[in-house]
């Protein structure tokens, strides 16, 4: 990497580094730890290859995206995250104070899905993202992209029953497989 | 309000905390990606590592810690390190268990989509007591006692497999297989195999664009991993079971990765291999090839554990414990699976005794793949290191995998 490679290398962290923990940092479950190890890894890697990347920010997501679902973080994802035990939901709280409980809960279920899981939460909920879009980022198919959101949310009813008073999502009232022939790789 | 209301909520709420990284990222970024660069070049040199392995300090679980005791190259209680070997060139050693072999994987291309990941093994000569490069081989495993190994040659997957005298280095008999396999395991007794068998190798990387970047390579979604074949090793008779995989990488029985090989179960009664999901993760087979629920002490496994069972099975290896800095492992009742120990150690590989276990560590740099061989008692703090440490690059020569057996 020459100089003038390193400055705008600089630049674009400088700019865009705030952003990309916030995805990092969500993929691992909310640990600003391990997601500034991944966000450091991807950033390594784009250095390693910054001439030929036309877009750093697209290609900095995709290997956040990826790096944490590969196989390898599969292996290891016995490294559960830790995250605070939420209080034992009272039996005549508040509306305020359940709600507060209810996100708590939702923070732990969400740290005890598998990285696939929450990575396809965060492209959805919180990228905001079109379904087809978020198969292109995962090399999947729409219908698999369809049927791990259906499981990612089921499984988080079953890890906090609490959430099981909750509506169920549109994503939850659609078929949970899709048979048709749309595989949207690039 | 509805689930994906309050997922999206608890999503913005957690990202709005952040605060953004410390000044100087984009610095700490580029400072890591030379150290490592430099250190993959340099793990060649055996003095640096020699002189790492004695400065560097483990501290104990607990305060009681013992530290350091490095093992040199001589044998003392049954144990022979070598510290100053990254990969080892003599005899490593520890308890019950000897490095039989340790192979390096590079990757190769085929054709322009497609490369393989290949091992190259390196395999004890019993009688100089050194490791001796062997590359005619695609797999090897080692049969206790060191004395047989069975191999597979260069194309996966291969249609025979060999039995290799590691006296002499040669093949003494060949084995035809009715599906082509990928991977072999020895039984405990060593007078059986099990036999992975493949439709491609296990090996095969496929190229993958990314957009707005270069092109990565990835194994397929869907493993080609087809069954197992059981064979007795005396006559050559061997049976074939199949085992399907699911049609969707991800979905509800989860996946096997492209490379998810059988083994024997301790007791050598049934074949057992993992899989990647939420609810089952170990699949266990009799030697007919019926599926059976897993052996009462193996049902807590960790597939990606190798140590498995202790000899005496009162103890089971199980997952990375540590956080941050701290590498520890947990130690399970294998009735209940209940976390009743906690050892140092990132890794567990083999068990050296009904106490001790051979176990990857990593380095003081906290860098997860700049790791060494070490010896871990369970209820002490004492961590003996056994080799020199590997490099952290990926794919590099210096980082070799080692494969223990009985001795």
């Amino acid at each position: 990497m020459d100089a003038e490679a390193q400055e705008s290398f600089r630049e674009f962290v400088a700019n865009r580094s705030s952003a990309l923990l916030r995805t990092a940092v969500l993929l691992s479950g909310g640990d600003r730890h391990a997601g500034e190890d991944l966000l450091q890894n991807a950033l390594i890697k784009a250095a390693g290859r910054w001439h030929r990347i036309d877009e750093p920010e697209a290609y900095v997501r995709q290997i956040l995206y990826r790096q944490q679902i590969s196989r390898w973080r599969l292996k290891w994802r016995g490294r559960e995250l830790s995250v605070a035990e939420p209080p034992e939901p009272g039996t005549d709280m508040e509306a305020a104070s359940s709600a507060t409980e209810l996100r708590l809960l939702m923070r732990g279920a969400l740290a005890r899905l598998t990285a696939r899981q929450r990575a396809v939460l965060v492209l959805r909920y919180f990228e905001d993202l079109p379904e087809a879009e978020v198969a292109r980022i995962l090399g999947c198919s729409v219908g698999t992209v369809r049927s791990t959101t259906h499981r990612s949310l089921a499984r988080l009813r079953a890890l906090a029953p609490e959430l099981r008073a909750l509506g169920p999502s549109a994503a939850e009232s659609k078929p949970a497989r899709d048979y048709s022939n749309v595989e949207v790789r690039s | 309000m509805n689930v994906d209301d309050v997922v999206r909520e608890v999503l913005r709420e957690q990202a709005a905390e952040l605060t953004p990284p410390a000044p100087g990222f984009a610095d700490r970024v580029l400072a890591v990606r030379r150290r490592r660069r430099v250190r993959g070049l340099a793990t060649a040199a055996a003095a640096v590592a020699a002189v790492i392995a004695v400065s560097v300090g483990v501290p104990g679980l607990d305060s009681g810690g013992e530290g350091v005791r490095p093992a040199g190259g001589v044998e003392q209680d049954r144990i022979t390190g070598r510290t100053d070997q990254s990969p080892p060139r003599e005899l490593l050693a520890a308890g019950e268990v000897a490095m039989a072999a340790y192979y390096t994987t590079e990757k190769v291309r085929r054709s322009a989509d497609r490369m393989v990941s290949e091992r190259t093994y390196w395999l004890l000569d019993p009688r100089t007591k050194k490791y001796e490069k062997d590359d005619r081989w695609s797999f090897v495993a080692v049969a206790p006692g060191l004395k047989t190994a069975a191999v597979l040659e260069r194309e996966l997957p291969a249609d025979r497999v060999g039995l290799l005298d590691l006296a002499s280095g040669e093949v003494e008999r060949w084995i035809p297989v009715d599906h082509e396999a990928g991977g072999l395991a020895f039984s405990p007794d060593g007078r059986k195999l099990v036999a992975t068998t493949y439709g491609e190798d296990p090996g095969l990387l496929l190229r993958v664009e990314d957009p707005g970047g270069p092109v990565g390579w990835e194994p397929r979604e869907i493993s080609s991993r087809n069954g197992f074949q059981v064979i007795d090793v005396a006559s050559g008779a061997g049976s074939w079971t199949e085992v399907a995989t699911g049609d969707e990488p991800f979905g509800p029985a989860g996946f096997v990765n492209a490379r998810q090989d059988f083994a024997f179960s301790a007791d050598g009664r049934f074949v057992w291999a993992g899989r990647v999901s939420d609810t089952v993760e170990l699949d266990y087979f009799d030697l007919a090839g019926d599926a059976v629920a897993p052996p009462t002490r193996e049902a807590h496994r960790t597939w990606h554990v190798e140590a498995g069972l202790s000899p005496d099975g009162r103890r089971l290896a199980g997952d990375f414990a540590g956080k941050g800095m701290k590498t520890s492992s947990w130690i399970l009742d294998p009735l209940t699976g209940e976390q009743v120990a906690e050892v140092h150690g990132q890794q567990l590989l083999a068990w050296a005794d009904n106490d001790s276990l051979v176990a990857w560590d990593i380095a003081a740099d906290g860098n997860e793949f700049h790791q060494r061989l070490v010896l871990v008692t369970v209820g002490s703090g004492k961590v003996v290191p056994l080799s020199g440490f590997r490099s952290p690059e990926d794919d590099a020569k210096g980082r070799w995998e080692p494969v223990f057996v009985r001795r």
